[in-house]
This record gives structure tokens, C-alpha cells and sequence, in this order.
């Protein structure tokens, strides 16, 4: 097949890749954008709590903290539409087995100039189970909706932009002054500029480029949506920090995302790639070279659903009552710098210029901004 | 509890539960992991003490973790390391290797902290309707039994407790029996193994004192419905406590009598009224002596002052002691541990 050149190429469609593509055309460049996905926000976009950060998260990184309050206005400004606001979002810290108790947290929203109220944690949570509960503001986004407006977007950019979704990338060759990106099935696609946001694969691809690979590790991860009461209905519970759990609305979709910190993650790869025994079982929809969909996959793992809800209703009041609908999978990748500070940051390299090859890893959505000044 | 919710229709709930996820291609009938036993719905969690149990940690381990998997459908198994100084902890990663469907965690205490104080780690982490606690690690009990304390539970018992079926130790007997003699109600506590509690009993432990010094006496005190089994003692015998484990179990003993039980205030409460008499003896005795007979001059005045200063510093004593005692309580209830690590393992 014929090689097409553009003036970027994009290897992912998640969030960072289609702000990436939409923020280039708008600057008249002409982009590709590459998926393995049949459509885009199939993964870690779409399966994660969807916080829209402003901090909280984060008392032992205060350096992380900051960053998303940063940049929290701006996403809620410009994504709007999006956001579901409608919802207390308490953050409680455990009074057993938490790295910051109460009068932390609060010190801490205190350094990090974000808002807190703090409540009588004896209103949500059994008694004892609690030292601290606090009103914050966070929000939660619908990925769905900002998938929908994103494709939108590019639609007008019909000439300028080539959305090439179920690419299976065979190889990333250079030449001279531009970078050769092969495959199987879509042919090949030529750029002085690759932009490398494929976020749980994004080793496999600096692999294939022989560029040096991120230092994470892979979390086989599951969210898992929830019916609830009219109780829970307008309240999200985050209980912090260490082996606890959080659920809260799931964007604009009516139901929770239930996750906690021992449960969500089902099993682990410390190798550069993401390596698991589940990869041979899987009809070779995915390998340590091709990472598949797990959410799709025919052996992905049996909820921890009873371990999840009994985690959470050793902590809430019988009140909140929340009922299994549906599990998510997907892949996390975590940087294992970031395992004593828990900090969450957005790493962008440029690994060469002249072609320009970048690459960008970050598990927070709000932090799509720091893309711009490397585009 | 909120997750009960989820199997209140039965089986079938379950089952349409797993068909409901997207499209999945397997055969769940065929699948071993899907597969439906009678096995009991609750979820429970299994807290175990090990302090330098590298003999006994590994056949132990793998009897709870059978039982665990055979019989229930979720389960976990909490690992306390009381700061082990042998292979405890390795044997425990290679034995929870071999584990399926159970969740094994371990617990590193930062150093000794001592049954009680340990186990209380255990507790707060376990998320189980019931909880068992395996106080050692000793086999003595066939794994059958751990599941009769389990039934017993189920029958209406929020504590149930498994004990040998042989004599106590001679100082054991001891000490239960100044415990119920001075705490001024039945306890009836015996050497236990393990026992169970439901999560009513673990909730209102945690709401009645942060820090119970020692939870068996925590327990009786919770006033809900206890029971005990006996189980004939079948192979091994219980292997000697290291020395440390030793000198904490005698402190933990005077500790608990003196915090449970009146036997300190009680002991100088009739000391003091013992000396108080003699005190009282004494001036009596003075006061005949210097009208029948002619003791040496300043005889009187001296004794007479010194019986009636015991008589006063005694009764202050008592005061103080009283005092002491509050304090004592006060202090342990601030008492905490402190924890290097979780691990999940499994």
C-alpha cells in the first residue's frame, strides 16, 4: 500500500491523542491518527474513575496536587458540556491504616489552596471508621460524551485530519528527516513528527522504535458500575489513603464507579512490557508486543465485586445501598518512581528532533494541557 | 450489609449477573472457575498470628487456605507478621502461590508488638461478615472444626471459640480463675485456638474502646451471645512459645488483671484496712499501756503519733492507687500500633 505523508502522526485515540490531533489542525497541519481500536476512547479514557482532579487525591504529592488545580478551571471551562457538577464529592480519611489522617488532609487542602468544608464523618461513615470527612469540589467527567464531541470536532476538519481506527502497527522506521510508521493493514504513514500517546502500550511502541521505555509498571484494573439508592444517588465517597475505596457518579451516566486500591487491580506485570499469563489464553487478541482490549477479552478476570462492596460497607452506613451492573477492565500503567509519594505525574519526553519523536504518559485527564507547548 | 443485596435472589442472580457482562465467548458451565458448589455465601475473613512459625506456618497456612476455598465462595486470609525473625514470611509468599480463588494479605508489624496489639492490626484491615482469629499456628484441631465454629456462629452466636479438649495449664487455670474471682461477673474464658465473630461483635469492639488491651475480655464484654467447642487434640503438640512471646504473655497477664480486674485496688483496699486495724490496735494497746504500767517517757506521744500518721497515710494510699488505676486505663486506651506494610499477595 501506498505511504501517505502527514504532518503528524498520532498513535492513540484516547483523550491526549485526539486533543493532540484537534489542536493541530487548528493550527492547518494535517494529522493521522492511529488506533488498534475500531473506535476511539476504548480504554483508559473511558475506563477509570473519571475524576476530574482539582487535588485532593493527592496529600502525600503536593507538587501533583497542584498541577491539577491548575488546570482544573480550564477543563471544566472548556469541556462544559461534559462534566456532571451535580453531586457532593466527600473525602473522608480513614482512622485506621491511612498515611494522613484528618488534620493532614486538611493542612494539606490548606498548602494546596483547593476548597475543603469539613463534615462529622459520624453522618456517612460507621462509627470509629473515620477520623476526618471534607465536602470538596471535584467533578466527574462522561468520556462518552467527550468522545462524541472530539469526533464531532475532527469532522470539520475532514481534509486535515485522517482518523485511521483497527491499525495494527507492524514497524516505525527512520528516514532522513521523517519517521516510517507501518501496518498490517492500513498501510504506511510518513511524519517528521510522531506523537506517541498510546498510554498503557506506549512501551510497546517505544520498542518498536528503539527508543528507551518508560519505567512502569502494568495493573490489570477493574471499575465496576453500580446501581444505588436514592441515598448515594447525588454523593460520591472517597475514603483515603491506602487500602480503601471510592464510588462516586460515573460522568453523566446515572450509575457509580466502584474501585478500591487492594481490589481493582487483578493482577500486575513489572516487566517493561505488559506481560501476563492471560496473553496465551486470549485467541492472540493480545501479546506482549500487541496489547488487546481487556475489557472485550474472553478471559478477562471474575469481578471482585463481593470484595469491593464489602470493603465499602464496612465503612458506609446501611443507608447507601449500591448493586452490581456491570464490570470494566482495563490496563494501568504505573510509573514505579511513584509508589512511596503515590504522585501522579504527566511525563512528556521528545526523544529525538529532526524527525521529532514525542512520547507522553499521564493518568490524569486535566493535565492534557501540558500536550500544547510540545505540538 | 450492603453487598448481601447482590445474592438475595439466590443463585440465579449470581449467574445472571456473570452472563450479564458484555459478550462472552466461554462456556461458564465449563469453566472451573465458574462452576457453582454449595458453597456459603458469606464473606469471610481468616486473621492469622505468626511470630516466628516457620515449623508450623506452612501446614497451617494450607489447611486455613483449604478450608477457606473448599468452602466458601469469597473469602481472605490476613497474615499478621509480628515481626518474625525466621522463614516465616517466605514460606507464607510460597504457600499462598499455590492459593485460587482465596485473597491472601500479609501484614508486616514495624517490630514486636504482641499478640493482642497485632491481631488488633488484623481486625481493622479485615472487611469479612465474619472474622476468624487464629491466635497461633499450632494444628492441634482437624480443619473440620474451624467449619462446626462456623455453623455454631451461623446458629446465633456472635463470638464462638474452639479450645482442646485437654487440661489447662496449671497457671492458665490460675489466671481465668482470679479474672472471673475479681472482675465481679462470669467471664468463663478458657484457653482458645481461634474463634469467630461476626462483624456486629468487630463494630461494637471498635466503637466501645479504640484499644482493647486484651480482646478475649473485650469480647465478653461486648454482651453479645458467646459459645465454645471443644475439639479432641489431634496430632501436634503445641510447640513452646519463644522467650519473648513467654515474658509477653506473663506481662500481658498481669496487665489484664490490673486493667479488667479489680485485683490491685481490691489487694490494697484490704491491705490498708488491715494496717488501718493494726493502726487502731496499736493506739488502743498505747492508751491501756500508759494508764496500767509506766512506759519510758515519750514512749506514748511517739507511738500514738506514728500509729495515727499510718493510719492517715494508708487511707491516702488507697486514694492514690484509685487514682493510678484511672490513669492506667486512660493510658492504655491511648495505646497504638504501628505498621510497616501491606502486602497483597494473592
Amino acid at each position: 500500500m501506498a505511504t501517505e505523508r502527514f504532518d503528524k502522526v498520532i498513535i492513540g485515540a484516547g483523550l491526549y491523542g485526539l486533543y493532540a490531533a484537534l489542536f493541530c489542525c487548528r493550527k492547518g497541519q494535517k494529522v493521522a491518527v492511529l488506533d488498534c481500536e475500531n473506535e476511539p476512547f476504548k480504554r483508559a479514557t473511558y475506563v477509570n474513575q473519571a475524576r476530574v482532579h482539582q487535588g485532593y487525591h493527592y496529600p502525600r504529592s503536593i507538587s501533583t496536587a497542584m498541577k491539577s488545580a491548575e488546570y482544573f478551571e480550564r477543563f471544566n471551562r472548556d469541556f462544559d458540556f461534559c462534566i456532571n457538577r451535580e453531586f457532593d464529592q466527600i473525602y473522608a480519611t480513614s482512622a485506621r491504616y491511612s498515611w494522613t489522617d484528618g488534620k493532614q488532609f486538611r493542612e494539606f487542602c490548606k498548602a494546596a489552596g483547593i476548597p475543603w468544608e469539613e463534615l462529622n464523618p459520624d453522618n456517612y461513615f460507621r462509627s470509629g471508621m473515620c477520623d476526618g470527612a471534607f465536602r470538596t469540589r471535584e467533578y466527574t467527567y462522561d468520556a462518552l460524551i467527550l468522545r462524541d464531541h472530539f469526533l464531532d470536532e475532527l469532522n470539520s476538519f475532514q481534509n486535515a485530519v485522517r482518523l485511521e481506527l483497527g491499525a495494527r502497527i507492524s514497524g516505525i522506521e527512520r528516514t532522513g528527516d521523517s519517521y516510517i510508521i507501518n501496518t498490517e493493514n492500513k498501510g504506511s504513514f510518513e511524519s517528521g513528527y510522531i506523537l506517541n500517546a498510546a498510554y498503557a502500550g506506549t512501551n510497546q511502541i517505544l520498542d518498536m522504535a528503539g527508543f528507551e521505555k518508560f519505567r512502569i509498571k502494568y495493573e490489570l484494573c477493574e471499575i465496576i458500575l453500580c446501581d444505588v439508592n436514592e441515598a448515594l444517588k447525588a454523593t460520591g465517597f472517597t475514603v483515603m489513603d491506602g487500602p480503601f475505596f471510592s464510588i462516586m457518579p460515573f460522568g453523566k451516566t446515572g450509575l457509580h464507579s466502584l474501585t478500591s486500591v487492594t481490589f481493582t487491580p487483578h493482577a500486575v506485570s513489572t516487566d517493561p512490557v505488559p506481560t501476563f499469563p492471560c496473553q496465551k489464553l486470549s485467541n492472540g487478541n493480545c501479546s506482549r508486543t500487541r496489547l488487546g482490549n481487556c475489557n472485550e477479552c474472553p478471559v478477562r478476570p471474575r469481578t471482585a465485586f463481593p470484595y469491593m462492596s464489602g470493603l465499602a460497607g464496612k465503612y458506609l452506613l446501611d443507608d447507601y445501598e449500591f448493586n452490581y451492573r456491570q464490570s470494566l477492565f482495563s490496563m494501568k500503567p504505573v510509573l514505579t518512581s511513584s509508589e512511596i509519594d503515590d504522585s501522579r505525574p504527566t511525563l512528556i519526553r521528545r526523544y529525538s528532533t529532526g524527525p521529532t519523536f514525542v512520547g507522553v504518559l499521564s493518568g490524569k485527564i486535566n493535565t492534557v494541557y501540558d500536550l500544547e507547548e510540545f505540538l | 450489609m450492603i453487598w448481601k443485596n447482590f445474592y438475595s435472589s439466590g443463585e440465579n442472580a449470581y449467574e445472571s449477573l456473570l452472563y450479564s457482562h458484555n459478550t462472552l465467548p466461554v462456556n461458564y458451565k465449563r469453566d472451573k472457575r465458574f462452576t457453582m458448589e454449595n458453597k456459603e455465601k458469606n464473606f469471610v475473613s481468616a486473621v492469622i498470628y505468626v511470630h516466628n512459625a516457620e515449623k508450623r506456618i506452612e501446614s497451617f497456612l494450607r489447611a486455613v487456605i483449604r478450608t477457606m476455598e473448599d468452602n466458601f465462595e469469597h473469602s481472605e486470609i490476613i497474615c499478621v507478621n509480628d515481626s518474625s525473625e525466621d522463614d516465616s514470611i517466605s514460606i507464607i509468599k510460597e504457600v499462598s502461590s499455590e492459593a485460587e480463588n482465596t485473597s491472601i494479605s500479609v501484614i508486616n508489624m514495624s517490630y514486636f508488638h504482641g499478640r493482642e496489639l497485632a491481631m488488633n492490626a488484623g481486625m481493622d484491615l479485615a472487611i469479612g461478615d465474619y472474622v476468624f482469629e487464629f491466635d497461633n499456628t499450632t494444628l492441634d484441631f482437624d480443619p473440620v472444626v474451624i467449619m462446626q465454629v462456623y455453623r455454631t456462629a451461623l446458629d446465633g452466636f456472635d463470638i464462638v471459640s474452639a479450645s482442646p479438649d485437654r487440661r489447662e495449664r496449671f497457671t492458665s487455670r490460675l489466671f481465668y480463675g482470679i479474672f472471673d474471682r475479681f472482675s465481679g461477673r462470669t467471664y468463663g474464658m478458657t484457653t482458645e485456638s481461634f474463634r469467630i465473630l461476626s462483624r456486629r461483635v468487630v463494630n461494637r469492639i471498635s466503637s466501645m474502646s479504640k484499644n482493647a488491651l486484651y480482646r478475649k475480655a473485650m469480647y465478653v464484654n461486648s454482651g453479645l451471645k458467646t459459645g465454645n467447642i471443644k475439639y479432641p487434640v489431634s496430632g501436634k503438640k503445641r510447640e513452646p512459645e519463644d522467650k519473648k512471646e513467654k515474658r509477653y504473655r506473663s506481662r500481658l497477664a498481669a496487665d489484664s488483671l490490673i486493667l479488667f480486674t479489680e485485683l490491685g485496688y481490691r489487694f490494697s483496699i484490704a491491705m490498708t484496712m488491715l494496717m488501718m486495724f493494726m493502726s487502731l490496735f496499736v493506739i488502743a494497746y498505747t492508751v491501756i499501756t500508759y494508764f496500767t504500767s509506766n512506759p519510758v517517757e515519750g514512749w506514748t506521744t511517739t507511738i500514738l503519733f506514728l500509729s495515727v500518721s499510718f493510719f492517715g497515710l494508708f487511707g491516702i494510699l488507697t486514694v492514690i492507687i484509685k487514682y493510678l488505676q484511672l490513669l492506667v486505663d486512660m493510658v492504655f486506651k491511648r495505646k497504638h500500633y504501628s505498621y510497616e506494610s501491606v502486602e497483597k499477595l494473592k
